[in-house]
């Protein structure tokens, strides 16, 4: 078998098996392309070595360690390192297979280019296809890896984790090892422990409640506002929309402490100055009563967060063609009649998208909730379960990691924000431009 | 007529200056607090301004804490984080909008519904990587994080602007022999500036007031955080409300100024991705 490639197409098959049978070797016995097959040959070669770590770190995946009380706590199996180290060897192994692929199709390619032009490209100009065909490679390298490995592996482990009894007191490695235990954890959570089954039913109803809560009063408070500064043609409408921007330019760590301040029970401005005005006679527990504190939380997110929509809408009013109104105007509609037949519904429509972000933003409003009431006020079963009259679940989630070190249910939790969110993404995906001209 | 307009107008002013007295008292009573003497939010008097005058929280910032170190560490992780998801979202953004391969379609679905888990949710396994890698307790360590967190959203952003950006120039160019690294550097990347600038400025900003990843991937005195730094002041066991107000009016007036300038660009950046998807 000679190493000469026929310039009829016909060696296609011969170049394939022999690039699938080692990387690199079809670059570097028919093409003559040295370097680069080098380069695909040593990466093969590393990845032979690493064999034997491969096979260990997924049989590690599989078992999760096995305890050894005789060892001491530092030379046990960690059954944590062990899970992830098995979900970045799937990880690497995957980036491999990609890399053969592309290999084989690079060595196809240019075999298809000898056919053309009759000759073999050097080493250089194999090279230089860097920043020609290989471009999208070399540029997606890096999105590519770090989401790999900081975004894809930690969403990997956290629904592993689901499916295993990492928590504290029992199954905290290095002491103790963890185990997979199936679909356990959702049965506790979905029906099987009353008392998690409640705390469950609770948070994820009071998210749901909040998300949407949180959204509409911000748009209608901000689609108020716009309106009002926009119709009533004042003069120091510049003026009150300065005051009304401020909330949204305030970092919200620092307003939500801010008003954690002013809103605490006993030494509060808020009580203290309503109390001196003679309005009330004791204090109100804005952020202790497990429904006024709900209420006060929408209250305070809408303080910080109709702002967005009354810029937001500002912008898209005014986008209005003023001929629509001109042409009612004569009809002879009102002031009401021409906001709710022609504002409200343009933009309703145009802003829609922004609204299903704002949703889903407020689903995951970790900071809103935790820097203004930690989740608090307890209830009958935050000493079990953690969760606070005003937890939403990412709240909830990062308590049950934090303080009570209970990963597997948290991770159940992660598992069911992604059931609720993903269809909005979803909706919000099929509706882009690029999505509707089918240019993906 | 005019007088029922005039009344109505009257009311509507009453309403609007009602209104904006509850929008902006928090935010007064902070900048009186940060100039008043005493310790606790228990000591203030309720009416902002009515303690006296003291600047001696800002000396006590800048002398007897890290409030410094804290800033300059905020402001390395912000800037770094910043021109690399600028660099990294805008070129995986670039091939994304200008190339067709085989796995583009599920690979821009996946990174869609990435961006809807809050990136906490891994943070065990986060906080794991950075260990093996020795990123822990390290700035750099954190601007990974939140590199690779900005990643998938962002390159979504910029990929739809580029989406609108002629292809005609890009072949122009070819034709006079650019590559592709040359396109993107000349041709592309100025067009997209509005776009750019945005997502610089959103990536800046973010990690100014992020708590949980600092909190993880912080530990020594010297790494913190100005979020760390400002939440230690008001947490269960002290309450320096004072203090706290000092250093958040510090932070918060670059923004609100920066924030006021650059007003009507947000709006038409906002409106227009509104528009546009």
């Amino acid at each position: 078998m000679g190493t000469r490639l026929k310039e009829d197409g016909s060696s296609k098959k011969q170049l394939l098996i022999t690039s699938i049978l080692f990387m690199g070797f079809g670059h570097m016995v028919y093409l003559k392309q040295y370097i680069k097959g080098a380069i695909y040959a040593a990466i093969e070669i590393i990845m032979l070595c690493m064999l034997p770590v491969i096979i260990s770190k997924v049989n590690g995946l599989i078992t999760l360690g096995s305890p050894q009380p005789e060892l001491p706590v530092k030379l046990r199996e960690h059954s944590i390192f062990m899970l992830i180290d098995g979900v970045m060897i799937f990880a690497v192994v995957l980036l491999f297979f990609v890399i053969y692929f592309i290999s084989v199709r690079s060595a196809l390619n240019d075999y298809k280019d000898f056919c053309i032009e009759k000759k073999l490209k050097g080493n250089k100009a194999s090279m230089s296809g860097l920043l020609g065909k290989a471009f999208p490679i070399f540029g997606l390298a890096p999105t590519v890896i770090l989401i790999i490995f900081f975004v894809v592996v930690p969403l990997v482990f956290a629904a592993g984790v689901a499916f295993t009894n990492y928590s504290a007191p029992k199954h905290i490695p290095p002491n103790n090892t963890v185990d997979w235990v199936g679909f356990d954890n959702f049965v506790t959570m979905f029906g099987g422990d009353a008392t998690w089954t409640s705390a469950l039913g609770r948070v994820a109803l009071w998210t749901l409640a909040w998300a949407i809560l949180a959204t509409v009063t911000c748009y209608f408070g901000g689609m108020i506002m716009a309106v009002v500064l926009l119709d009533n043609k004042l003069k120091i409408a510049p003026l009150f929309r300065g005051i009304f921007i401020l909330p949204y330019a305030v970092p919200s760590v620092v307003s939500m402490l801010v008003w954690q301040n002013l809103l605490n029970g006993s030494f509060g401005t808020v009580n203290r100055t309503l109390m001196q005005l003679g309005v009330i006679d004791k204090v109100i527990p804005w952020l202790s009563d497990p429904w006024l504190a709900k209420f006060t939380v929408v209250m305070i997110n809408l303080w910080a967060g109709f702002p967005y929509f009354m810029l937001l809408i500002t912008g898209t009013m005014t986008a209005i063609s003023a001929d629509l109104f001109e042409a009612a105007k004569i009809d002879g509609a009102g002031r009401y009649q021409l906001f709710r037949k022609i504002t409200l519904p343009l933009v309703l429509y145009q802003t829609m998208p922004l609204i299903i972000m704002s949703f889903t933003h407020n689903i995951n409003n970790f900071g809103a909730i935790f820097f203004l009431t930690g989740g608090d006020p307890v209830v009958a079963d935050s000493t079990v379960t953690s969760a606070g009259g005003t937890d939403i679940l990412v709240t909830w989630i990062y308590k049950l990691t934090i303080n009570l070190s209970k990963y597997n249910y948290a991770s159940v939790l992660a598992i069911m924000i992604f059931v609720i969110l993903a269809p909005f993404a979803i909706f919000n995906f099929r509706r882009t431009k690029s999505y509707k001209e089918g240019e993906l | 007529m005019k007088i029922i307009r005039k009344i109505n107008l009257s009311v509507v002013i009453l309403f609007l200056t009602i209104f904006s007295l509850g929008v902006i008292y928090p935010l007064v009573y902070v900048v009186s607090a940060a100039f008043s003497p005493g310790n606790s939010i228990a000591s203030l008097n309720i009416i902002p301004f009515a303690d006296g005058f003291t600047t001696q929280h800002f000396v006590h910032l800048f002398t007897n804490t890290k409030y410094l170190t804290w800033f300059r560490n905020t402001l390395i992780i912000a800037t770094s984080t910043s021109a690399l998801t600028i660099l990294v979202a805008s070129l995986g953004a670039y091939v994304f909008s200008r190339f067709h391969f085989a796995v583009k379609k599920g690979m821009m679905l996946t990174m869609l519904i990435l961006q809807i888990f809050p990136s906490f949710v891994g943070m065990i396994a986060i906080y794991v990587i950075l260990l093996r890698i020795g990123g822990l307790d390290q700035l750099w360590g954190l601007v990974l994080v939140y590199l690779a967190g900005n990643i998938p959203y962002n390159t979504w952003m910029v990929k739809s602007y580029i989406d609108t950006i002629s292809k005609s120039l890009d072949e122009s160019a070819r034709i006079d022999g650019a590559n592709h690294l040359t396109i993107f550097w000349k041709i592309i990347l100025p067009i997209a500036r509005p776009i750019i600038i945005f997502l610089g400025i959103s990536s800046f900003t973010a990690p100014w007031m992020d708590f949980i990843f600092p909190k993880m991937v912080l530990r020594s005195a010297d790494k913190q955080t100005l979020a760390l730094g400002l939440f230690s002041f008001v947490t269960d066991k002290k309450n320096e409300f004072t203090t706290f107000a000092a250093g958040s009016l510090l932070v918060a007036i670059p923004f609100i100024i920066f924030f006021i300038i650059s007003q009507k660009t947000m709006v038409t950046s906002f409106g227009g991705a509104a528009v546009k998807e």
